[in-house]
């Protein structure tokens, strides 16, 4: 990895090796590595993403009430042992509820902005890096996208995909939200691109012989990483909103499924009756929201290469 | 950039066609009766089954139904509902309020948003950061299902600063609200680009050029800094434009403001394809319309990108 | 009617009011005669009378035309713009017009008016919605047709043989007679519904076509004329007829004010931007004491909402199933915790407001009673797993999720609650055998009568018995209520018939739902009637 790369450093300084004191050199991954460990906000961001996601894969961890076990006669009722946030308008443990909330939550979420991520990151980067008619192209199905309301696109495929009435509807819900919302990540992506390819150092790793892929994948998808970043941690927090929005209008996840997006709906009707039952989701959803961005903006700040 | 532009143009034409065939059969995919569907409870009684089916060639296969539709819409006529209104007409009715309230909410979200991202990027760490970052997450945190009504209750109800309700002619005064719960998601976004791309861009060469120059600090932030950040966030208020429009659904119900949103989903709820693709369309041009003024701005701002 | 259809009935000035009680006493209030009061209304669907069966459109046509008979507090008919209505057989009526009426354009109103609209209502090629309330008329099939090979083949309807109907003879300008194919006792009560309003001669382009404008101003007989026109998703403005000679309304003019949700109403109503919210959404009935004190008030109303068995899924086919399950829901506790009491639990088969209703005849199915419940439930087999099948387009979730996790908890089984998203959905499938469990079902009635929540609900031809609900015995004595010679008789008959129903369970009685609504600071006397209608003529604005 050193003979191409010390060139290529000497002739522009957004180099993506550098040559460390020590002599041995290291890729951006372990250099980023390097940064990360001593970054107290990714040991933080990672201790709560480990939080939620244990959270979600064994909710018996943390409560040991059941959420379906609920009597309207505990309409409301406060706190009492180990239902820490009280109960809710059905009677239902709201902590137990929200803990076990989890899983659809953070899955859909998670799901669906891994495949907004790689459509997104597909689209924009070729888009961005061939240019011409592929750009054209590419663009082109991206206006096609965003032509289609979310709304139908939420109908037409939670009944398609809803053959079996017992499943929860989350397969349907992350495919909608991935496949209408990469939209904007790809366009972020591609205008990054853009940017960044008639930079120096394209030009002369292109000079060097580098083929397209490797430039996309080594020089270019560094330097255009951090928007995109940005806007997939945020995205991420609001597919878990956007569920909630598809749930309240009845095109979301279905009973027996039990989520964040639906207990907030849920509880915003009845606010004013009681806040408890929506302060405990919409808390989980801001901690989850806020552990991924604040890893996001960790991993960014590490993999940057201008910061260095 | 003429030829960039006319080449644009053509692509539109096509990518309009794709768009509205594709939400058609979308629209006849969800279809499953359409005439009980409008009358949602009622048993519907034969005549009116037979005089409907007839009259909109709801048995006709699905390329017939289209080749009708395109062919009223070359000549300007967008139908009508199942229920005998002329859908130009509801669109002449719906689309002025919700472009009034979708521009005012992008107008709100670019304000609030670039001017807050621009500070908390300069200042990163600072308690400006970390307050907008706070009011990020608990904008993400609380889906507009909770936070218009909550607005509503307490700006509208119980403050009185703004009107509860914007109705079918709403003033200016009477979207503000509105607008302002309706761009919150992307203000939010828009501060956390801004953010971080005026966070890289601060330490970018062409900046440390023009310090290096001995140029005032406003004129390297103003024109410098500023110039490149905003490139992303250019993007966003394209897409978010039509966004807006779209999804204003549930803004739309809480202050009553009859637009695109809410005929979208009356549209779905009543399997009306003519209605949903109607108001689609104009959306699909809108989309690239921003799109393509998005693109030359690009050129404007980032003397890097070459068209 | 089902439910969605929302209130079937026209609003019609009361001649003894229901709920005038609150309001003789404060008359020093100054009352501004020339105000405009604004009703919350959803955007109506039709406004050509033997079209419009939504309750907006409803609404705003009982301020425009005047009903030929209406209601007192007995729910009995009393002649309105009629003057009498009688027959000696039941089955020929002799209906006398009052002398002075006019629409707004100034034409006289006589009996031609009535005929060509009905005319007009029955036709098959018309396509009216509201075409079946004719049916009892004579000479109503020669004015209907079919489709051979049904909406969807290429065939078309042949043209009927008549465009009238034989039954309807007109005597003089103020007198036409109606004959029946049969007897039915309660026709009286039938024609207080909008269904039966007149048409003006300006109403028509040609003989038998409707003027295509006429819709978006229609011109009645009533109380009140259009100030302009329909404004689609905004508002229908009315303002007073002064030369109507029944009762004058108190106020200047009323503005339907279109809104797409409720919420937004009720807002608006807590903000006084709105004056009469006629049903205060779900969610804010436990805050609206709070909010609004007096100005919130409750009345009776005829919705009747139930759960269904389909006939053909055997795993409840045993009656004591189906007992035990109602037996295992504990009504009093959804009615309090899910609806605040704005519904009342339903343990009869019809509802309260109409005559001949007795309280409780479910009897000992209808109490709450989880250990019997339970015994019943396991000694005739009943399934493991129950399905509550409702339509998501409604507010059902969240009374279905209560009665499933009831169920859960008294009979130990594992409920599902599966919302469909449309009705029409749902009731395909029932159609369709397709096995959805059990399934809720919303009713309002067409005119206040037993016969009519029993006959379209659970007779075997009955249009909306969905779940396929057959007793002869019961369909007999159906027939004879509607052929008796009094409404006494009459009823006596319907109530066998209940009785029966009581012993079959057919379906589980749940709840009758109440008028709850709300108005702002600057109205007073605000009556909503047993049709969830705003009575016009009592509403005052104050100055």
């Amino acid at each position: 990895m050193s003979d191409l790369g010390t060139a290529a450093a000497e002739v522009a300084p957004a180099a993506t090796e550098a040559a460390p004191a020590g002599g041995r050199s290291r890729s951006l991954a372990a250099d980023a590595w390097y940064d990360l460990r001593r970054n107290w906000i990714f040991w933080v961001a990672s201790a709560l993403v480990v939080l939620v996601v244990l959270m979600a894969a064994a909710p018996a961890l943390f409560t040991s009430a059941d959420p379906t076990a609920c009597d309207t006669r505990r309409q409301f009722a406060g706190p009492a042992g180990g239902a820490f946030f009280g109960y809710d308008f059905q009677g239902c443990d709201v902590f137990a509820r929200t803990v076990h909330g989890a899983r659809a939550s953070v899955l859909v979420g998670v799901l669906a902005v891994l495949l907004t991520g790689v459509i997104g990151l597909a689209f924009g980067m070729l888009a961005g890096y061939f240019g011409g008619w592929l750009d054209a192209l590419l663009s082109r199905i991206v206006d096609v996208v965003l032509g289609i309301p979310l709304l139908l696109a939420a109908i037409v495929l939670s009944k398609r995909l809803a053959a079996d009435s017992q499943g929860s509807g989350i397969a349907s819900v992350v495919i909608v939200l991935g496949l209408l919302g990469w939209t904007t990540a790809a366009r972020v992506m591609r205008s990054s691109v853009l940017a960044a390819r008639s930079q120096d150092y394209v030009a002369a790793a292109r000079m060097l012989g580098a083929g397209p892929w490797r430039i996309m994948w080594r020089h270019i998808l560094p330097n255009a990483l951090a928007p995109f970043v940005v806007v997939l941690t945020i995205t991420l927090g609001t597919f878990i909103a956007t569920e909630a929005t598809l749930s309240f209008l009845n095109v979301g996840l279905r009973a027996p499924a039990i989520s964040w997006g639906i207990d907030i709906a849920t509880a915003g009707k009845h606010v004013r009756e009681a806040a408890l039952p929506l302060v405990a989701p919409s808390l989980f959803l801001t901690l989850t929201v806020l552990a991924f961005i604040m890893l996001g903006d960790a991993i960014r700040d590490a993999f940057d290469p201008k910061l260095r | 950039m003429v030829r960039f532009v006319i080449r644009r143009l053509l692509q539109m034409v096509v990518t309009f066609a794709g768009a509205t065939f594709l939400v058609y059969a979308l629209m006849f995919a969800n279809q499953n009766d359409p005439i009980q569907a409008l009358a949602g409870e009622r048993p519907v009684s034969d005549a009116v089954r037979e005089v409907l089916t007839e009259r909109y060639h709801l048995d006709e296969p699905f390329l017939v139904q289209y080749g009708y539709y395109m062919r009223d819409l070359l000549t300007g006529d967008f139908g009508t509902t199942l229920n005998g209104r002329p859908i130009g007409e509801i669109m002449a009715d719906a689309w002025p309020n919700t472009v009034k309230l979708a521009l005012l909410a992008l107008f709100f979200a670019v304000l609030f948003g670039v001017a807050a991202g621009l500070v908390a990027g300069l200042r990163r760490g600072s308690v400006f950061d970390t307050s907008t970052l706070a009011l990020t997450l608990v904008v993400v945190g609380l889906p507009i299902i909770v936070l218009a009504p909550i607005a509503q209750l307490i700006f509208g109800v119980k403050l009185g600063w703004f009107p509860t309700t914007a109705g079918a002619r709403p003033s200016l005064y009477g979207l503000i609200l509105p607008a302002l719960v309706l761009g919150a998601a992307s203000t939010a976004t828009m501060m956390r680009l801004t953010r971080a791309s005026v966070a890289e861009n601060v330490r970018a060469d062409h900046v440390r050029t023009a310090r290096a120059k001995g140029l005032s600090s406003r004129r390297v932030v103003g024109v410098h800094v500023l110039r490149t950040s905003l490139i992303p966030v250019v993007t966003l208020i394209g897409v978010d434009l039509g966004t807006l429009m779209a999804g204003a659904i549930v803004t739309e119900g809480v202050f009553n403001i009859p637009g695109v949103g809410s005929k979208l989903l009356l549209g779905i709820q009543t399997e009306d394809g003519p209605l949903v693709v109607g108001f689609v369309s104009v959306l699909v041009v809108v989309f690239l319309v921003s799109n393509l003024l998005v693109d030359l701005v690009y050129a404007l701002l980032d003397p890097r990108i070459r068209l | 009617m089902q439910v969605r259809r929302l209130i079937a009935w026209t609003a019609v000035p009361l001649v003894a009011t229901l709920g005038l009680a609150g309001c003789s006493g404060d008359d020093d209030a100054k009352v501004d005669p020339s105000g405009v009061v604004s009703i919350q209304i959803a955007e109506p669907q039709h406004l050509l009378p033997s079209n419009t069966n939504d309750s907006s459109g409803i609404q705003v046509l009982s301020a425009l035309f005047a009903p030929l008979v209406s209601f007192d507090k007995d729910a009995k008919p009393v002649p309105d713009a009629a003057s009498s209505i009688t027959s000696d057989d039941h089955k020929v009526w002799t209906i006398k017009l009052k002398d002075g009426y006019t629409f707004h354009n100034g034409e006289k109103v006589t009996s031609d008016d009535y005929i060509n609209a009905w005319n007009y209502a029955a036709y098959y090629p018309n396509a009216q919605n509201n075409s079946y309330f004719f049916s009892r008329i004579d000479g109503y099939a020669a004015t209907q047709s079919s489709d051979p090979d049904g909406p969807e083949g290429p065939e078309k309807a042949p043209l009927p043989r008549s465009k009238t109907m034989s039954g309807l003879k007109k005597i003089d300008d103020l007198t036409f007679q109606v004959t029946l194919s049969e007897p039915f006792t309660e026709f009286a009560t039938m024609l207080g519904y909008s269904a039966f309003y007149p048409l003006p001669d300006a109403a028509f382009s040609a003989p038998g076509v409707i003027n295509k404008d006429y819709e978006s101003a229609p011109i009645g007989n009533g109380p009140f004329q259009m100030n302009g026109k329909w404004e689609h998703d905004a508002r229908v403005e009315v303002q007073r007829y002064e030369p109507y000679p029944g009762t004058k309304p108190k106020v200047g003019g009323v503005e339907f004010r279109i809104y797409l949700q409720p919420s937004a109403a009720y807002a608006d109503v807590l903000s006084d931007n709105l004056d009469v919210i006629p049903q205060i959404p779900t969610e804010s009935i436990s805050t609206a004491p709070d909010d609004l004190g007096e100005r919130f008030e409750r009345s009776s109303a005829s919705q009747f909402q139930f759960l269904a068995f389909p006939t053909h899924e055997s795993e409840f086919a045993n009656p004591e199933v189906r007992r035990a399950i109602s037996m295992a829901i504990d009504r009093d506790e959804i009615v309090r915790s899910i609806f605040k009491g704005s519904q009342q639990s339903a343990r009869s088969f019809v509802s309260p407001v109409v005559a001949g209703y007795r309280e409780n005849t479910c009897g000992a199915a209808c109490e709450f009673s989880p250990q019997q419940a339970k015994q019943m439930y396991e000694q005739a087999g009943g399934p493991k797993k129950i399905q509550i099948s409702y339509n998501s387009d409604g507010p059902h979730k969240d009374w279905v999720d209560a009665t499933c996790n009831q169920l859960n908890a008294n009979l130990g089984v594992e409920c599902t609650a599966t919302p469909e998203a449309k009705l029409a959905d749902l009731l395909t499938k029932v159609q369709n055998k397709v096995p959805v469990g059990v399934f809720r079902l919303g009713w309002i009635m067409d005119y206040p009568s037993m016969e009519s929540y029993l006959g379209p609900l659970y007779t075997t031809s009955g249009s909306s018995n969905y779940y396929g609900y057959s007793n002869a015995d019961f369909d007999s004595l159906v027939k004879q209520g509607a052929a008796a010679p009094t409404q006494e008789e009459s009823i006596k008959f319907y109530q066998q018939a209940e009785d029966i129903l009581a012993r079959d369970m057919p379906v589980i009685p749940l709840r009758f739902s109440q008028n709850n609504f709300g108005y702002s600071t600057r109205v007073r006397h605000v009556v909503v009637d047993l049709y969830s209608r705003i009575d016009l003529t009592q509403i005052e604005v104050l100055s």
